[in-house]
């Protein structure tokens, strides 16, 4: 199994960790990553919310790269993923829009491979059965509530077969880790998203809720594919305090660092030291880890 | 509000605008108010997503371009997951974002567009994204100096932040990719 690899901006900043870890849990499976040359932003909201025509341009630079090899797309990021995807689509379905791009971005470019999201290989290609028989060390006792936010539920071309308002993709890896994944109401309502920078506000009553509903429902940790779902819900759970007038230190934890705990990974490339909430009081409580080896 | 349902309202030029621009047929939309009912945004906006869609279907384009909502509109695509017509609601929200360019009217649009410029910027120069490039130049240019600016100490501690930007070796293509957009579109 091999994929060209979609990195996306976030790897090479705040979701390092989730880029690292990634990687590390995709190599113990098997899966090989061939890195997309030369690849570009996506564009995420700022592209589509100017000019759809760059939105479409920006990710059909790496797409065509990775059509030259022949290899499908993978990426992390729930946001590249989604405008990939997307242009992928579009490009495929529309000639008139197809010969534009080619000539803008000087490359000829059909849509022909298709584009994935981790979730989706480790789900469905790596298969949960796989993934079971990998695992060294069952996350047995481990409440998470998955959160898949909107980018991974409601696109339109998203991760197709799953339920929109109700997905299990995560649940079921999860599970397969011999976590319990909790089937709670919030699984993809939105966290604020790229509204961050512009109405903090907004962002911060948002992820309030989602850290109050899954603290309500007895969440150990937060699990998510989304760097930008991570960012918020970590960052902003001091202001969150604030704004509910109750205290929250739940761990937002990337799914493929739990993944890397469960398979007993080398602790560096997992990187659970990068999350903002310190995850390892909960996580020697249980007794997954030893503390000795990650401090 | 009051407004008279004449048939110029009706067949106005920026509904037609909207609708070449997003591909969608503003007629769909029967105001069942599903979108505004699933918006997260709603309780900090003034105008709903389905008003909005209203505003356009009867020409007033002053009051939809000047609206909050589009400017706190998350891109979370609830109104899209809901919409029994399947209307491509937040590609009409683009298609009116866009055609604020060079206004800059209504709350938040500054902020938004200051935003968009900056990101877009750090794309062009650089073929990436750089969370320091993208905040250093959103703090100055939205006079919002401290946005943020308490989270810093976090992300260097945990050595989060992509100090130097990585340069992509065609560069030089991307900025013709740019430039030709700009040339299409006409700014």
């Amino acid at each position: 199994m091999k994929y060209a690899y979609y990195p996306g901006c976030s790897s090479e900043g705040s979701g390092a960790e989730y880029a690292r870890a990634s990687e590390a849990v995709l190599e113990a499976m098997g899966v090989e990553l061939e890195e997309i040359d030369d690849w570009v932003c996506c564009g995420a909201s700022p592209a589509h919310a100017t000019s759809h025509l760059l939105s479409i341009a920006l990710p059909a630079i790496s797409c065509a790269a990775a059509e030259k090899q022949s290899l499908d797309i993978m990426t992390c990021c729930a946001c590249c993923h989604s405008r990939l995807k997307q242009t992928n689509q579009q490009v495929k379905d529309d000639p008139k829009l197809r010969a534009q791009i080619s000539e803008i971005i000087e490359e000829d470019y059909k849509g022909s491979q298709n584009v994935l999201h981790i979730t989706e290989v480790l789900a469905r290609e790596v298969g949960l059965e796989a993934i079971k028989a990998r695992v060294r060390k069952p996350l047995k006792g481990l409440k998470v509530a998955c959160y898949y936010g909107c980018l991974m539920s409601r696109m339109p071309e998203a991760l197709l077969t799953d339920k929109s308002e109700y997905p299990m993709l995560l649940d079921n890896l999860m599970e397969a880790l011999g976590a319990e994944p909790l089937d709670w109401p919030f699984k993809t309502e939105c966290c604020g998203a790229a509204l961050t920078l512009t109405q903090t506000k907004t962002v911060i009553r948002l992820s309030a809720d989602v850290l109050q509903m899954a603290k309500q429902n007895g969440a150990d940790v937060l699990t998510v594919a989304c760097p930008l779902c991570q960012a918020n819900l970590d960052m902003y759970q001091g202001e969150a305090e604030k704004l509910l007038g109750e205290r929250f230190t739940i761990p937002v934890i990337y799914f493929v660092q739990l993944m890397g705990l469960a398979m007993d990974l080398d602790p560096k490339r997992i990187c659970l030291d990068k999350l903002i909430v310190d995850p390892f009081p909960i996580l020697a409580k249980k007794g997954f880890i030893d503390g000795a080896v990650y401090l | 509000m009051r407004t008279d349902l004449t048939d110029k309202a009706l067949h106005s030029e920026f509904r037609r605008k909207v609708e070449e621009l997003s591909g969608q047929n503003l007629s769909d939309c029967y105001q069942c108010g599903k979108c505004s009912g699933g918006c997260p945004v709603e309780p900090d906006v003034k105008v709903s997503p389905n008003r909005l869609i209203r505003m356009v279907q009867l020409g007033m384009e002053a009051e939809a371009l000047s609206s909050d909502s589009i400017w706190h509109c998350a891109g979370c695509c609830t109104c899209n997951g809901r919409c029994p017509m399947g209307i491509d609601i937040v590609r009409i929200k683009d298609v009116l974002r866009s055609l604020t360019k060079n206004i800059h009217y209504g709350r938040g649009s500054l902020e938004a567009w200051t935003f968009y410029e900056s990101f877009l910027d750090c794309v062009r120069n650089f073929g990436r994204l750089t969370e320091i490039g993208l905040m250093g130049g959103y703090n100055i240019n939205s006079g919002w100096i401290l946005t943020n600016v308490k989270k810093a100490p976090w992300f260097i501690m945990r050595n989060k932040l992509g100090i130097s930007p990585h340069t992509i070796k065609r560069i030089d293509r991307l900025q013709r990719v740019f430039k030709r957009i700009e040339e299409i579109e006409g700014k």
